[in-house]
């Protein structure tokens, strides 16, 4: 039990990394509704994200900008935070283009739901 | 003569620019798109032929550091972003080049056309250059996703409403599989420090002061390998991960299924390549023997899923979209062969060979597949396996293209089919895989299962209205066709359509490369000796140590 | 014994190849293709001869691309026991062809040009088979020899055609493409080669589980094509193919391509000592004594004329194959000769069976009663054969068995030669009842054929022994089994059959449609003919009187068609006006052949060519 909840306690964010990733993860499978397959994708990359800016925290540590002069400081590595900038637009691309899909797909058949839309395309 | 290191930047910034000034041209020249993708593409070829005679001559491996950054020290990791060029890239590039000609050939009349199509296809190509070519493992991702939202805009680009669902299937799980992918660099950052290829190798085997030790059997380098390889195998479509596939190339219009087949998957199969044998190393796969068994495992199962998929289609481009996945399951397992820790040093590097080989043959092989059955698609509204019947009469050039691409896939000697199949099993002979071995050799007959009845129903089976044309047809319907097209010019409006009238004929395009596209398969098949030569560097450099 | 760098391997592969689309090109031109394909065997079989002179010597022709992939060459090398086989196919193409134009033309088939191309790759792959210089160059052969061949198997385009070309690529490929590739990848992976010649060192010293895994994977890939028991059913299935397709399978180039490749993994790969000490050849010729005895036994019953054919080639392969493995150096000869003794029976009775059924749309044994009347000059050719086939001297078939009997016996392993002498005598079984039907019986007076008509394990009690008309005088049994013969194949029991008077038959009697009878026994090839005219052109000498009627057009099956007629068989004289000589000629050029490799076998060059193979074997 203790190990459980030195983990709770100090890694939390990996914790709740793992959550977020679980819970987009099930809603891309197992929505009907194809607006929240793409909420449930946003949520599994976003989860990612936070994986990386957690991983990344360092305690006391200064924004990688050295300001002239060259303070000695402790800086965070940039590294993971230019990860996540990147791949939140690539998430914004990706979302973008899954909407467009989508408005195509509701003007085509009239629903969003996936039950109802495997149906109609049996009919096709 | 200029720095080739050059070349790597410029073959993948060419593309993309060119993909911008297409959609500014495109505002004031609706029909510019075509002209000026032709340029840039007959220009990226210039460079990737270029980029091979220095790699495959005198320089060898080619690094080019973005921005200069460099190495602040002599022992510190890469700052920046590397494109590196050895021969496996050259190689790529090279294949992306000519796929990338032929199909701008291919759609020239037939295929999607307007400025949206050929931004999005410019695109495509810089993403997969791009791949091809980086050193980062971060860049690689970002380059998938431009390869991967390229595509999904091209799979829908013929604005039917199926098409989208395809597309839309494809962007859940490809994006997923690419988080994964991303996840598995988060860990490989968490465990290193670094995202640049060259570097992590060093890392992970050790190499640097603040490591102590190889670092392979580490769970965190254990799961980053698992997140890794799953994302690419959703990229390289391998059974179980493959579903979003045979919808895609389905409901794609022809020219792009042309394009994606050909290229997309496969650099998907490369990155895995790349990333486990250059970052990871063979010594990783020694180290934890259980992941080579398991790559191997599901790569035979996908050999075997996909071809009895492919044997319940009826619908001629799932048929080939499943096959698809039998065949890259081969070249996974050849990379399963080579990384094996039971492969002695030959075992290794005949099954890496014929892993390079597989990818490159299958990618022409495949592409011409598709471009025929665009073709025959376009001369007789061929869309099932059963509308194939007679055609083998009624259009005998693109049949006959057809058949020959069938049996290379089967591996009937001596194309470059059966030679990948060749080194491949010995590889796994040499190394003692008994079962892969089995494996390997019944993908013949597997194969054949599906490509048979391709030629039963061109030239074995009659034309169901029984009207045949004569005993013998006349020799090239398609070139009347071409003539008929190209005297058409006047019509051509510029839209993105396909032309209107039900069924056109091929163009010439899509004859002459199907057609092509069956000779360098043949061609190919006797360049065994070629390939070894040139893929030794990189064998060496990647196996040898 | 030297090794001359010549083109003429590769030349005598070529010609034929160059051909298919010299003859694609000229469909507009029947007489142009025809002779393009004519002028290409002959043009093969000079180039091939030419070479036999040195070959006999001691010397060897050899031709290479290069290197295709690591440690293994694209290479054709001329050696005795290659030349034997591409002297056997290109010598037997050169009749082969005549004969096929004279089919075609005959039956008015489709797609010749397809069928015509198809043959010259065949032929083209044969040889390269035959002078491959390694397992590698003969397996790429031997999977392009799959695919020339598959076009002809299939040829009719109907359902059963397609279902037969299906079976026959399944199991060549599986054959050629998984057991074959195998075999090579473990031999190259044993021995570092895949020469002929040079891999016996390897193969000796390699672990004997690989080896032997080795060996059986290349026997039985090889042998599937060479219709080893239990692979042998894609074979029977082939007849759906025109009758030259058939010659060219049984005869020429497929099942000997197999036999061949056994030849080569024995005799080159291996090597006899090292598969005796690997103790692989006992088990190989026990399958051959198997098929050999369980084919014949099959074939007892077939009463359809080429599934009867193909059970007996299924039969005799297997004698070449029991002397390969038999090891010593008699039995090998045996087995080598058997090769072109065999080749030149059997072609001699598969075209028999092809004139028949042009000039009398005849293919079912029982209907075949006295038509030693009607074709005196084939029937004659078909007991030469047949005679050579039982084994009966001055026929080449005595040769290769002498040697084969004697062979048996001189390694200690008699119970091959009881198979043998046995299976010779289910030869003359199933074999005279042809020839004394054709020319001592009368369409009226035949009598019944127990093994065919019988149930199976016999019947009790006293039997009535009937004197049955063929056509179609079980009115009783109506169309049981859409044959027109009274003695239908199946094992129920026989009802008696209602007593006919001469000229009143039960198709008069009972005029069907024939719809609903496309059983598996039809011969499809006579069922798919598009154009049902029977035509032959030119040469129509005393062909005005058909005794079959004409319009086959409505029919889907056309096997009442077949047999005598309502007036038994009509007389021709022996001067060959039963049918035109483009058939004609090559019968009698290859029963002739047949003859003189019995009587002199070897001024006809093959024994000493086999003398040469074997010797340099044992050395």
């Amino acid at each position: 039990m203790t190990p459980l909840v030195d983990v709770l306690t100090s890694r939390y964010a990996y914790v709740l990394f793992a959550l977020l990733l679980g819970i987009g993860l099930y809603m891309i499978v197992s929505s009907q509704n194809l607006v929240k397959k793409v909420i449930g994708l946003n949520l599994f990359q976003t989860a990612l994200f936070l994986f990386f800016i957690a991983s990344a925290y360092l305690a006391g540590g200064q924004a990688p900008i050295v300001h002239h002069g060259g303070k000695e400081a402790t800086y965070v590595s940039p590294l993971p935070q230019v990860i996540v900038l990147t791949a939140i637009v690539v998430g914004i691309a990706v979302t973008a283009v899954a909407l467009a899909l989508l408005v195509r797909i509701y003007a085509e058949y009239g629903t969003l739901e996936e039950d109802v839309l495997r149906e109609v395309r049996s009919d096709d | 003569m200029t720095d080739p290191t050059v070349a790597p930047v410029l073959l993948i910034a060419l593309p993309i620019v060119a993909a911008a000034v297409v959609l500014l041209a495109g505002l004031r020249w609706p029909r510019s798109g075509w002209p000026i993708s032709l340029v840039a593409l007959v220009l990226e070829g210039g460079l990737a032929a270029w980029l091979a005679s220095a790699v495959f001559g005198d320089s060898g491996r080619l690094v080019h550091e973005l921005g200069a950054y460099g190495r602040p020290g002599e022992n510190e990791f890469a700052v920046g972003i590397e494109l590196v060029a050895d021969a496996l890239s050259a190689t790529m590039v090279g294949l992306i080049a000519l796929i990338a000609l032929s199909v701008l050939a291919v759609t020239r009349r037939a295929g999607p056309r307007g400025v949206p199509f050929y931004a999005a296809y410019l695109m495509l190509i810089g993403g997969l250059m791009g791949v091809s070519l980086t050193g980062d493992v971060f860049n690689l991702f970002v380059f998938l996703e431009i390869t991967g939202i390229a595509t999904y805009t091209l799979v829908a680009s013929n604005r039917s409403a199926p098409a989208a669902v395809a597309a839309l299937k494809y962007l859940i799980v490809g994006t997923t599989g690419a988080s994964l992918y991303l996840l598995g660099v988060g860990y490989l950052l968490m465990a290193t420090g670094t995202l640049n290829m060259a570097d992590l190798a060093a890392t992970l085997a050790g190499e640097p002061s603040f490591v102590d030790g190889p670092m392979y059997t580490d769970p965190l380098v254990l799961a980053s390998f698992a997140f890794i390889a799953t994302g690419l195998f959703v990229k390289a479509a391998i059974f179980p991960l493959h579903t979003w596939q045979p919808g895609a190339y389905d409901e794609a219009p022809d020219g792009v299924t042309v394009a994606i087949s050909a290229l997309v998957s496969t650099i998907g199969a490369y990155a895995f390549l790349r990333i486990s044998l250059s970052v990871f190393t063979p010594a990783f796969f020694e180290a934890t023997p259980i992941v080579a068994t398991v790559i191997v495992t599901v790569a035979s199962v996908s050999v075997v899923a996909g071809s009895a998929l492919a044997v319940m289609q009826s619908r001629i481009k799932r048929t080939f979209a499943y096959s698809s996945v039998s065949q890259f399951g081969l070249v996974v397992l050849a990379t399963g062969i080579a990384l094996h820790p039971d492969a002695g040093a030959s075992a290794a590097e005949a099954a890496l060979i014929g892993a390079v080989i597989h990818l490159v043959g299958h990618a022409v092989v495949k592409g011409g597949l598709f471009t025929a059955a665009m073709g025959l698609a376009l001369d007789s509204d061929a869309r099932t396996i059963d509308d194939l019947a007679g055609l083998g009469r009624q259009s005998p050039v693109l049949s006959a293209a057809m058949a020959l691409l069938g049996l290379t896939l089967v591996g009937v000697p001596p194309a470059v089919g059966f030679l990948g199949k060749w080194y491949i099993v010995i590889g796994a002979m040499n190394a003692d895989l008994w079962p892969v071995a089995v494996v390997i050799l019944l993908s013949t007959v597997l194969t054949l299962a599906y490509v048979a009845r391709l030629f039963e129903q061109l030239y074995f089976t009659p034309a169901p209205s029984g009207d045949e044309a004569g005993a013998e047809a006349p020799a090239d319907t398609s070139d009347d066709h071409a003539m008929a097209a190209d005297g058409g010019n006047s019509a051509d409006d510029g839209t993105e359509e396909h032309l209107s009238d039900p069924t056109p004929g091929a163009p010439f395009g899509v004859v002459a490369v199907a057609v092509g596209a069956a000779i360098l398969a043949i061609l190919l098949g006797f360049a065994g000796a070629e390939f070894a030569d040139a893929l030794e560097p990189f064998v060496t450099e990647v196996l040898g140590q | 014994m030297s090794t001359v760098e010549s083109l003429r391997p590769l030349l005598a592969v070529a010609i034929s190849t160059v051909a298919i689309p010299l003859i694609v090109a000229s469909y507009r031109r029947p007489n142009v293709r025809d002779s393009i394909s004519v002028l290409t065997a002959l043009g093969k079989f000079a180039i091939v001869a030419s070479m036999l002179p040195a070959v006999l010597n001691g010397d060897e022709f050899r031709w290479s691309l290069g290197t295709y992939a690591p440690g293994v060459e694209f290479a054709l090398r001329a050696d005795p026991l290659g030349m034997l086989f591409a002297l056997l196919s290109s010598l037997l193409w050169v009749f082969t062809a005549f004969y096929a134009i004279g089919y075609m033309r005959g039956l008015d088939e489709h797609s010749q040009t397809r069928f015509f191309a198809a043959f010259a790759g065949s032929l083209a792959a044969a040889v390269g088979i035959a002078f491959a210089e390694n397992l590698l160059t003969i397996f790429v052969f031997y999977e392009l020899l799959s695919v020339a061949t598959y076009p002809l198997v299939a040829h009719d385009e109907t359902d059963e055609a397609r279902a037969a070309g299906r079976k026959y690529l399944l199991y060549t490929f599986f054959g050629g493409g998984v057991l074959v590739l195998g075999g090579t990848a473990l031999v190259y992976v044993l021995a570092g080669t895949t020469t002929f010649g040079a891999t016996a060192q390897g193969l000796s010293t390699a672990d004997p589980t690989l080896a032997k895994a080795a060996f059986a994977m290349l026997a039985a890939g090889f042998g599937i094509k060479a219709g080893l028991m239990p692979a042998h059913s894609w074979l029977p299935d082939a007849m759906v193919a025109p009758t030259p397709v058939s010659g060219l399978l049984h005869a020429v180039a497929v099942v000997k391509a197999g036999a061949f490749g056994v030849a080569r993994v024995i005799l080159d790969v291996y090597g006899p000592d090292v598969v005796s000490d690997l103790g692989v050849g006992l088990p190989l010729a026990a399958v051959a004594a198997f098929t050999l005895l369980a084919a014949s036994v099959i074939a007892l019953r077939q009463d359809h004329l080429k599934r009867r054919l193909a059970y007996s080639t299924i039969s005799q392969l297997s004698y070449i194959v029991l002397g390969l493995s038999l090891l010593g150096p008699t039995a090998i000869t045996g087995g080598l000769l058997h090769i072109p003794a065999h080749a030149f029976m059997k072609l001699t009775l598969f075209f028999c069976a092809g004139i028949i059924h042009v000039e009398t749309h005849t293919d079912y044994i029982p209907e075949m009663d006295g038509i030693g009347k009607r074709m005196p000059l084939t029937m004659t050719a078909f007991a030469i054969a047949a005679a050579g086939m039982a084994g009966i001297p001055l026929v080449a078939g005595f040769v290769s068995k002498w040697f084969l009997l004697v062979g048996a016996v001189q390694v200690n392993e008699a119970i091959f030669a009881v198979a043998l002498l046995v299976s010779g005598v289910l030869n003359i079984a199933y074999f005279w009842p042809i020839v004394y039907g054709a020319f001592f019986e009368s369409p009226d007076g035949a009598d019944e054929k127990p093994l065919i008509s019988g149930p199976l394990g016999g019947r009790e009690g006293p039997r009535n022994i009937q004197l049955l008309k063929p056509a179609g005088s079980h009115g009783s049994h109506g169309e049981s089994s859409g044959m027109g013969g009274a003695l239908a194949g199946s094992s129920d029991g026989r009802d008696d059959p209602a007593p006919l008077e001469d000229g009143e038959y039960a198709v008069d009697r009972h005029p069907s449609d024939h719809a609903g009878d496309s059983a598996t026994e039809n011969d499809p090839a006579v069922a798919a003919e598009s154009d049902d005219s029977v035509d032959v052109g030119d040469d129509s000498a005393g062909h005005d009187e058909e005794t079959i009627a004409d319009d086959h057009d409505d029919h889907a099956d056309h096997a009442h068609h077949g047999g005598p007629g309502p007036d038994g068989w009509e007389r021709r004289r022996w001067t060959g006006e039963e049918s035109t000589w483009l058939l004609l000629g090559p019968i009698l050029a290859v029963a002739t052949g047949a003859l003189v490799l019995g009587i002199v076998p070897y001024e006809a060059q093959f024994l000493e060519l086999v003398e040469v193979i074997v010797e340099g074997v044992s050395a």
